[in-house]
């Protein structure tokens, strides 16, 4: 066999191993009749649907937020692999998978167990109302869920897309709320079930998804409950902590009662503490009350960002589709708002925590 | 021709001063260890050595994690790029192949002499660092049992059998090492291009991961899935980038070795 030949046989076997991949990849996904309305509510109706699969998550917000806020920074600006098993509200876990190691959340009713395999230990905490996110709210099913409480009739289709190996019909959410700083939220849903497999927020102004969220595998089969149970070894430390993170403690022992009401947007029913939840869906902020050694140097952070805007009020950052403000001056506690809203909207909001704020004599019901 | 380029591999000084120079950093960490009882903050250092200062029988698994980005693709480089360039560097390859068999021959043999250095380099290093492991780490598995990623516990067999898996991932992953070396020993001039050339794209290979602007490229990478074998201890196993990263080797494997058959076969040989 001459040279050439030997070649030529090569070639064509790269040719082959390459364009195999290629091919399933840019196969065209089916496009699917659906209606809007009709897709939005099979997504809707799909809730409460078993499911698991692997996810993952790529944000672009670089949070500038201090170690007391966890990991929220690194859960919106990285990536994330995540692996779920969900059976229904009550019954869940997912696990973070790092390249040494596993932190996992498990659900089982309204207590959460974390388990950190690099230092072997699991804390359960009750599922406090008012938490920091987590890895188990940026699930497609769960973002979705959370961002489809406002959008009402203003959804339209967008063309099908392959997610996780199925041709996946897709939605166009937007805000319902000009006080947003969301543009518009895009969601693939699987056919069958209807649960949400793919994600995309875009900021008011944006060509690129802020944060996208997709699974790569999905199995709408209920999982088994072994998989949703955590034993935990010998060698595993355990214990149980009464606060979940900053936002659960302020909520739960700061002596302040937030209005009922910051820049138009009311308060939800299930933020009755120190911590004011106000709007929904698109349209959603967070307000929760910092003593000085939080503020301080989350302040400090703040004020080194790209961006950052200092107002009579606060500091202010907009990253992305998120906005975040805190109150007051150096060496002062004050208030931290943040959610996906404009700027101009937590002016108004913190200026109405700051004139609306109720504090509370220790014994006195909220 | 088989036997003779093994025994070749297995009585030359360089083989084992080599495997030793591998052998020796887990053995250093494994001591450092021993003697300080700290181990790196979570989520710093490479996967299991956090555990081990409680379960020694891990360390096998950490010290595959300490050489296989760097010292493991080195040696192999250095050895699969020495097979043919060494030859004609050494002015023997024209003797090589006046042996009866033929070039295709000859590059299996020196194929199998480099895949037989790549399995007794990985078992030295996981067997020696087994033995530190129990002797001079933390026992816990043997009274509580090994206990998975994902935090559920791990019978003896389930442990055996998940490392023996691993090793042969990451045998697999240094194959693919080999491949590129070797064809490029057939390229180059000297075995020192053809080792430096391999450890080029293995570099190149790593810092294009880390770049965002990468990610259309990401998956075929050579070195994207190396350190999947973390995923045979997470419960249940996540075989999804371990098919992949096994699929990715055999495909970098069979295409250079393939570019090697052709470019050695009709190569002009003077050396």
């Amino acid at each position: 066999m001459t040279s050439l030949r030997r070649w030529c046989l090569v070639a064509l076997g790269v040719i082959l191993v390459v364009a195999g991949p290629l091919g399933v990849r840019s196969w065209p996904a089916g496009e699917n009749d659906v209606g809007a309305t009709d897709l939005l509510a099979q997504v809707r109706a799909a809730a409460e649907q078993p499911y698991s699969g692997y996810v993952e998550t790529q944000g672009a917000l670089q949070l500038p937020v201090a170690d007391r806020f966890t990991d929220v920074g690194a859960l919106l600006g990285e990536q994330t692999r995540l692996r779920v098993w969900w059976r229904d509200r009550d019954s869940w876990r997912v696990d973070r998978l790092l390249a040494s190691g596993e932190v996992d959340l498990v659900h089982d009713r309204q207590f959460t167990t974390e388990y950190d395999y690099q230092d072997a230990e699991a804390t359960t905490s009750r599922d406090p109302g008012i938490r920091l996110p987590r890895t188990a709210d940026l699930l497609p099913p769960a973002l979705a869920r959370r961002l489809l409480e406002d959008v009402a009739d203003r959804a339209t289709r967008v063309p099908a897309r392959r997610v996780a190996g199925v041709s996946a019909p897709g939605l166009r959410l937007e805000p319902g709320s000009d006080r947003s700083s969301i543009d518009h939220v895009d969601l693939w849903a699987d056919p069958v079930s209807g649960v949400p497999l793919r994600l995309e927020v875009y900021a008011v102004g944006a060509s690129v998804p802020g944060f996208t969220t997709e699974f790569l595998d999905f199995s709408a089969d209920e999982p088994a409950r072994s998989r949703v149970t955590f034993t935990p070894t010998g060698s595993t430390e355990q214990s149980f902590d009464d606060v979940l993170d900053i936002a659960d403690a302020a909520n739960q022992y700061a002596p302040l009662l937030p209005p009922d009401t910051v820049a138009g947007l009311p308060r939800t029913a299930a933020s009755d503490g120190a911590v004011g939840v106000y709007g929904r869906g698109l349209t959603q902020l967070v307000s929760i009350p910092l003593r000085g050694r939080e503020a301080s140097p989350l302040r400090a952070q703040l004020r080194r960002t790209l961006g950052v805007v200092v107002t009579d009020t606060g500091t202010v950052v907009s990253v992305g589709p998120l906005g975040l403000m805190l109150t007051g001056e150096d060496g002062d506690g004050g208030w931290l708002v943040a959610g996906s809203v404009t700027a101009q909207t937590l002016s108004d909001a913190a200026l109405d925590l700051l004139s609306g704020t109720v504090v509370v004599d220790e014994g006195q019901d909220r | 021709m088989i036997r003779v380029e093994l025994s070749k591999m297995l009585r030359s000084r360089r083989t084992w001063s080599t495997i030793l120079l591998i052998d020796a950093l887990p053995t250093l960490v494994a001591v450092l260890l021993a003697v300080t009882d700290l181990g790196p903050r979570p989520g710093q250092g490479p996967a299991f050595l956090s555990a081990v200062l409680t379960d020694g029988t891990l360390y096998p698994l950490a010290a595959l994690g300490i050489v296989l980005p760097l010292f493991l693709p080195i040696a192999v480089a250095i050895t699969a790029g020495e097979a043919i360039a060494g030859e004609a560097q050494q002015g023997t390859l024209r003797y090589l192949l006046v042996r009866p068999g033929g070039r295709t021959r000859l590059l299996v043999a020196k194929l199998v002499s480099v895949l037989a250095f790549v399995v007794l380099a990985v078992l030295v290093v996981a067997v020696t660092a087994y033995v530190l492991g129990i002797t001079l780490l933390g026992s816990q598995s043997l009274t509580t049992g090994a206990t998975s990623v994902s935090g559920s516990s791990l019978s003896t067999t389930e442990l055996v059998a998940r490392t023996g898996l691993a090793l042969a991932y990451a045998m697999l992953c240094m194959l693919g090492v080999a491949a590129i070396a070797l064809f490029l020993s057939t390229a180059a001039e000297s075995p020192l291009g053809a080792a430096l050339g391999t450890m080029a794209i293995f570099i190149a290979s790593t810092l294009l991961l880390t770049l965002e602007a990468s990610d259309a490229v990401r998956p075929y990478l050579p070195t994207r899935y190396w350190l999947a074998f973390v995923d045979l201890f997470r419960d249940p196993i996540l075989w999804r980038d371990l098919v992949r990263g096994s699929l990715l080797q055999v495909v970098y494997v069979g295409v250079f070795l393939a570019a090697a058959w052709a470019n050695f076969a009709t190569k002009d040989v003077s050396d």
